[in-house]
């Protein structure tokens, strides 16, 4: 979700086997270099196997460039990564939140499982409770927010989705980021 | 089992991978020791090399990786994994599940299979993090009792290992008798 | 204008097909008379076509979605019964509701459960009503809860694989039986027992209340084993959540303990006891 100079990007902490809930502290938001956030939601194997294959090339691409790598860059190599695996895909929807150094313009995108990149100026949603998500963003979200009214309004958009979806919820992680800080939350949602 | 035959009751169902990680297994037959074998060697191997263990931490995203590996090969290990370990650094016991897909999960209790929906809300009201063996054996018993009680197949006795800093031991643990639903 | 009347006061295919006249007539032989005469759809197998529309697990993309999933539990000790459900109705994964009551007041001494298709025991439990008050009236004394729990099971059997999706629980306490507990389904099974519970969290829910469940426990004690049986169901069973509802059923008749909500109840219970060790509440 996009503020005035920060965005930011919340997961629930669920993993379950269908009905049933196996972890209550499985966190889906990853973080690469500073400021990039990467988010993600499908199979849980996939969002540890994808997150850590990003966390080395990213990695590579630091100890190449000597800088941290951009949202846009990251994005882009996201997008190239999930497609090279066209015909055996990764299954998971990626979510990409970052403020880029440079211009320090917040940035957000989204993917499908095979690398299309969806870009948006408001925000991006993924995962089994999507469709509640875009109604609760849709209705709460309005352009230039600070960052503490930017958390507020992602709170409440993710809790208030995940309360009418049966598969996710248990708490969730909450990251406000601004140009020089990154601060994370805990919600304690429902639990049921 | 073979078919509706029980060949053998008092298999152990666990592997040693170094002084403080244990990982017990179950799944397809033939699988889970092909791969569990696999697994031990590589990180005896490791311990061999390096002089050093590696801490259940590391040895679970060793584990975890093979697995997801195996999962888009041809023939998948059809594998689920409970990797129990003591850190000897930070002095704290470590319990990971694993299951067939490998997915990874750092939790305080865990089971497999259809134990998992008996056995988790027992261990939710009566887990805390500071108990003691005794307590814990306790709890155990009271997870076994309601397995026997509630569970249409009879498990024939189960294996009870502890982990601990002074590495991995089998305990005692004498069946209670029959258990009946009230 | 006549001919075109008859055409539609009348559904279209009731003239073709012999068969669903059979069936009709054959349903309103077996079933009691009262107003059971449903409309049936023009098909061969019913149970075959319904689980094609309705079944959730093997196609998701299903045109009806059937509100599933629950946890109810109730058990006899000596005084009395307790019987406790949560709230949550859904149908697929989305949660249409958090605040349906699944205990059904038959009348002032006997409680219904529901779990499974929510209309199926909203409307079956609502008629086993009707039938007791009518017991009540011909035979100048209250119906027995074994009575009562037979009745609803010849009429669930009545209707065997036409797709009826109920597993439901009736208790009460009448002078004759004591406390009484049966479990009725839409298999027509029906049990007479001391503990049930019924539903998608049935298995948590047995895992607390066998492990500390005695027949001899306090009023206080027994409430609150209920209670946190269905909390920990709530908890790790995404298909069940919301309130607990908690009853306990005595000579008298029954008492209502409360529509409780489960988030606090939760963090009360974690944070003063430090269960559920597994949630964070702390961000490391």
């Amino acid at each position: 979700m996009v503020g005035k100079d920060c965005v930011a990007i919340a997961c629930d902490l669920r993993l379950g086997l269908q009905a049933l809930t196996v972890s209550n502290n499985f966190p889906k938001i990853f973080s690469y270099g500073s400021q990039v956030h990467l988010g993600l939601t499908g199979l849980a194997t996939d969002v540890s196997s994808v997150s850590e294959l990003f966390r080395y090339k990213v990695n590579m691409y630091r100890l190449r460039e000597e800088r941290d790598i951009s949202p846009q860059t990251f994005a882009n190599l996201v997008s190239s990564s999930l497609y090279e695996r066209r015909f055996g895909p990764w299954f998971v929807s990626p979510v990409v939140a970052g403020i880029n150094q440079t211009d320090g313009k917040p940035f957000i995108c989204g993917f499908d499982s095979i690398g299309c990149i969806d870009f948006a100026k408001d925000f991006i949603v993924s995962g089994t409770a999507s469709d509640q998500l875009f109604g609760t963003c849709e209705g709460l979200w309005e352009p230039n927010l600070g960052p503490e009214d930017l958390f507020e309004t992602i709170s409440q958009a993710l809790l208030n989705a995940v309360d009418r979806d049966a598969l996710s919820g248990w708490g969730a992680h909450v990251y406000i980021i601004e140009k020089d800080k990154v601060t994370k939350r805990l919600l304690k949602g429902r639990q049921d | 089992m073979r078919g509706a035959t029980i060949l053998k009751a008092n298999e152990d169902k666990t592997r040693q991978l170094n002084k403080h990680t244990l990982m017990a297994y179950v799944g397809e037959a033939g699988d889970t020791i092909q791969f569990a074998e696999y697994i031990q060697a590589n990180i005896q191997l490791y311990s061999m090399r390096n002089s050093t263990d590696l801490t259940p931490s590391e040895t679970s995203s060793f584990v975890r990786t093979e697995l997801a590996r195996s999962l888009r090969s041809r023939s998948p290990y059809t594998v689920n994994l409970l990797l129990g370990g003591f850190d000897p650094r930070t002095s704290k016991p470590e319990l990971y599940w694993i299951d067939y897909l490998a997915s990874c999960a750092p939790v305080p209790y865990a089971a497999h299979g259809y134990a998992q929906y008996y056995c988790l809300s027992i261990l939710d009201k009566h887990h805390h993090p500071d108990i003691s063996l005794e307590q814990g054996m306790k709890i155990l018993r009271m997870c076994t009792d309601e397995l026997k009680r509630r569970l249409p197949i009879d498990f024939k006795g189960v294996v009870v290992k502890v982990v601990d800093g002074e590495g991995i031991r089998e305990v005692e643990y004498e069946d209670g008798g029959q258990v009946l639903a009230p | 204008m006549d001919a075109l009347v008859a055409q539609y006061s009348q559904p279209s295919h009731s003239a073709q097909d012999t068969t669903l006249d059979d069936s009709l007539a054959l349903s309103s032989k077996i079933a009691p008379p009262l107003s059971l005469n449903f409309e049936l759809p023009p098909i061969d197998s019913h149970s075959a076509w319904l689980r094609a529309m309705t079944d959730d697990h093997s196609n998701p993309q299903c045109p009806i979605k059937i509100a599933h999933g629950t946890t109810t539990l109730a058990f006899r000790f000596k005084g009395g019964i307790i019987v406790a459900t949560d709230s949550r109705a859904t149908a697929g994964n989305w949660i249409a509701s958090q605040t349906v009551k699944k205990v059904i007041e038959i009348n002032s001494c006997l409680l219904g459960t529901m779990a499974g298709g929510a209309a199926d025991c909203q409307y079956w439990l609502a008629y086993l009503g009707m039938m007791c008050r009518l017991h009540e009236l011909r035979h100048k004394r209250r119906i027995s809860v074994a009575a009562a729990s037979k009745i609803l099971a010849n009429l669930v059997y009545s209707y065997k694989g036409m797709g009826l999706s109920m597993g439901t629980m009736c208790a009460g306490v009448t002078p004759t039986e004591g406390p009484a507990l049966y479990y009725v389904d839409n298999d027509g099974t029906r049990l007479a027992g001391n503990m049930f519970c019924v539903g998608s969290g049935q298995t948590f829910a047995y895992g607390v209340l066998d492990a500390e469940y005695k027949y001899e426990m306090e009023e206080d004690e027994a409430l609150e084993l209920g209670k946190r049986s269905i909390l920990a169901a709530t908890h790790r069973d995404a298909f069940s959540g919301g309130f607990i509802n908690l009853y306990h059923v005595k000579e008298e008749g029954w008492v209502k303990h409360g529509f409780m909500d489960t988030n606090p109840i939760f963090w009360k219970t974690k944070l003063e006891k430090g269960e559920f060790s597994n949630v964070t509440s702390k961000l490391e």
